[in-house]
């Protein structure tokens, strides 16, 4: 479970990555994004891909920093096939994203108490 | 300055990358492969395909090892050695070996293995003679048909000019950040680049640590000087050195009965309660100077070399062992050796090495069709000499290998059980395959051979599940209803590269004839104004 809300906070990250560029922003909402909406997006994405980091690195000791370069790879991967190929999916995806990290997480917290 | 800073390091990413591509191709590909090295080998080995994973495995190893020590003293009381490889993880099934005494001439002994099924400790049907993963294994990294040595040296610069094409790939390429998710569909040259963009960033960290540890894994061959000039024996005094074991000698003469195994495994379980043994090994058993070696795991610890604890067959007395805490060189050689290989990676870990490592074949293979590519529409569709032999190896390379690989397997397959040298023959259809594609693209490198190899790889690779299926008691469906993941993978990523080639071979096919309408067309138009 801890490996699945990593690589979700992983993918969340860098579809904030990938939002925060005015073109593909537009590809999605058909508008380009004002500056504070740029600059959000890239705050929540920093912080999303270094809880990522902290994750893979405290449960997986030795090979966490490994994980965690695997995890940006599959991102990246899963990312540019939406934004290049299946651009109408974005939005539901984002969505499946935000869930997947909401129910690891509260999983997570009800098997550590 | 900076423009001819940025105009040299595209000229020496483009030269140090096209002088290599195929060679880190081949590297890329077999040491991919070599991720799922046991995987190969359970596939290669139908004997094993039924032995269902141990529940218990840890808990059971004292016993197997007991019921070991008891075999091997019945069978190979007078043997130089004897070997007990515990079943692991990837690993179903038990091992107990001995060696034969050498013969004149001979460097290494022969082992005499005998394959058990941990589970109900009753010996497996013989198995194959198969090369399996280690040929992969060894291609990766001294390729073949070539001395060890001089393969490794070859290996080594083709690193070395690998990290250089990395790094100034990185520099040259101005909009890494702004092109990070950008792919252009359909854009002739452009597609091509960005493929090569798209697939050399999202794995850069996985390119530059496996580059780099890579050629850390050959560093004592690289650069022995320290070695040399320190040790009176050279590399072989230093590696004394550092591995303890190495240093035990005992002159002890004649016969002494081995003392119970039980009595050394308390001595195991006392220091490491949890250990998971991977390895039992007795040096001279029965002798007063005998040798037990116990091997575990060092689980996810980023340590390549497995700890171990050698005790003195004859007293249980323990003699050497390997260091609790390594020291800051020792940590960091082990540890960037151990990333390299990715040994005792997870399952979800080893998928992501591969994922990086089909990243970097696709960087190598787009790399080149980008060199070609952008050399004939600068030539006008006028090829040279050398864009020729380009071409012909791009296409001998990225389409022979994966043929060659279905060949390797399909051999395994058909090859008689008891012909002579199976394994050797196994290689031989590997590289024959290869050596026909090489001859093909030799002879025509358009689209239509392009298409043509496509629609052979895609035949190829749905012919090794297929030939699984007539040839073995098993097939993909069968291991999916029994759970054997390790098989059903196996086939079922043959019968996904079958997939990409068949879609490979449609693409071609429609790419070649939207070509021709579009020559037509213009032939017509150049008519009509000649008219």
């Amino acid at each position: 479970m801890i490996d699945l809300l990593s690589f979700s906070l992983c993918l969340f990250a860098f579809n904030g990555f990938a939002l925060a560029k005015p073109a593909h922003f537009k590809t999605v909402f058909t508008t380009r994004p004002s500056k504070l909406q740029s600059n959000l997006l890239l705050i929540v994405a920093w912080i999303s891909i270094l809880l990522s980091l902290l994750l893979c690195v405290v449960t997986q000791q030795g090979y966490g920093a490994l994980l965690f370069c695997g995890f940006m790879g599959l991102s990246v991967l899963i990312i540019t096939i939406f934004y290049n190929f299946i651009e109408k999916l974005i939005k539901p995806f984002s969505f499946l994203n935000m869930l997947l990290i909401g129910l690891s997480g509260l999983l997570l917290a009800v098997n550590s108490l | 300055m900076k423009d001819s800073f940025f105009r040299s390091m595209t000229w020496l990413h483009t030269w140090v990358g096209l002088l290599t591509c195929w060679i880190i191709y081949v590297i890329f590909f077999a040491g991919t492969a070599s991720f799922f090295r046991d995987e190969i080998n359970l596939w290669n080995q139908p004997a094993i395909h039924n032995v269902q994973a141990q529940t218990d495995r840890v808990a059971a190893q004292r016993q197997q090892i007991i019921k070991g020590f008891d075999y091997l003293n019945q069978h190979a009381s007078n043997s130089p050695s004897w070997r007990i490889t515990l079943p692991e993880e990837r690993i179903p099934y038990l091992v107990y070996g001995y060696a034969k005494p050498k013969e004149p001439g001979q460097r290494r002994s022969q082992f005499v293995n005998t394959q058990l099924n941990p589970n109900t400790m009753k010996a497996l049907p013989p198995f194959v003679e198969s090369k399996g993963g280690n040929f992969f294994y060894r291609l990766h990294y001294q390729l073949y048909y070539l001395d060890a040595i001089t393969g490794r040296w070859v290996v080594c610069f083709a690193s070395f000019f690998m990290l250089l094409a990395i790094i100034s790939g990185v520099v040259i390429h101005k909009r890494i950040f702004k092109d990070m998710f950008t792919f252009r569909r359909n854009k002739g040259t452009r597609s091509w680049l960005d493929a090569h963009n798209l697939s050399s960033v999202l794995a850069l960290p996985f390119h530059l640590m496996i580059t780099y540890t890579g050629i850390i894994t050959l560093i004592f061959m690289l650069f022995p000087y320290p070695a040399l000039t320190t040790y009176d024996k050279g590399m072989r005094g230093f590696f004394n050195d550092v591995t303890p074991s190495n240093n035990v000698t005992n002159n002890a003469q004649g016969s002494a009965e081995l003392l119970p195994i039980n009595t050394i495994l308390d001595q195991v379980y006392t220091k490491w309660p949890s250990a998971d043994i991977t390895r039992v090994q007795v040096s001279k058993p029965n002798m007063a100077a005998s040798t037990v070696t116990v091997l575990v795991s060092p689980a996810k610890a980023l340590r390549d070399q497995s700890p171990r604890l050698l005790f003195s067959g004859a007293t249980g007395e323990l003699v050497a062992q390997t260091d609790d805490e390594l020291s800051s060189s020792k940590a960091l050689y082990e540890s960037l050796n151990s990333m390299h290989t990715g040994r005792f990676a997870t399952p979800l870990l080893r998928w992501l090495y591969v994922l990086g490592g089909i990243a970097g074949c696709v960087m190598i293979g787009s790399g080149c069709i980008v060199w070609a590519k952008r050399i004939r529409e600068r030539n006008k569709g006028k090829a040279s000499f050398g864009l020729q032999l380009v071409e012909a190896l791009n296409l001998a390379t990225i389409m022979g290998l994966p043929l060659a690989t279905c060949a390797f397997f399909i051999a395994n397959r058909l090859l008689s059980p008891t012909v002579a040298g199976r394994g050797e023959k196994e290689v031989t259809a590997f590289f024959l395959a290869w050596l026909v594609v090489a001859v093909m693209a030799l002879l025509k490198r358009d689209r239509l051979q392009w298409r043509v190899m496509a629609a052979i790889n895609a035949l190829a690779c749905l012919s090794v599940p297929a030939i699984n299926a007539l040839t073995t008691q098993g097939n993909i469906v069968s291991y999916l209803l029994n759970k054997q993941w390790a098989l059903f993978i196996f086939d079922a990523v043959f019968l996904l590269f079958s997939i990409l080639f068949l879609v490979q071979t449609e693409k071609l096919r429609t790419a070649s004839s939207a070509s021709k309408k579009t020559a037509n067309k213009l032939a017509d138009n150049k008519k009509r104004q000649e008219a």
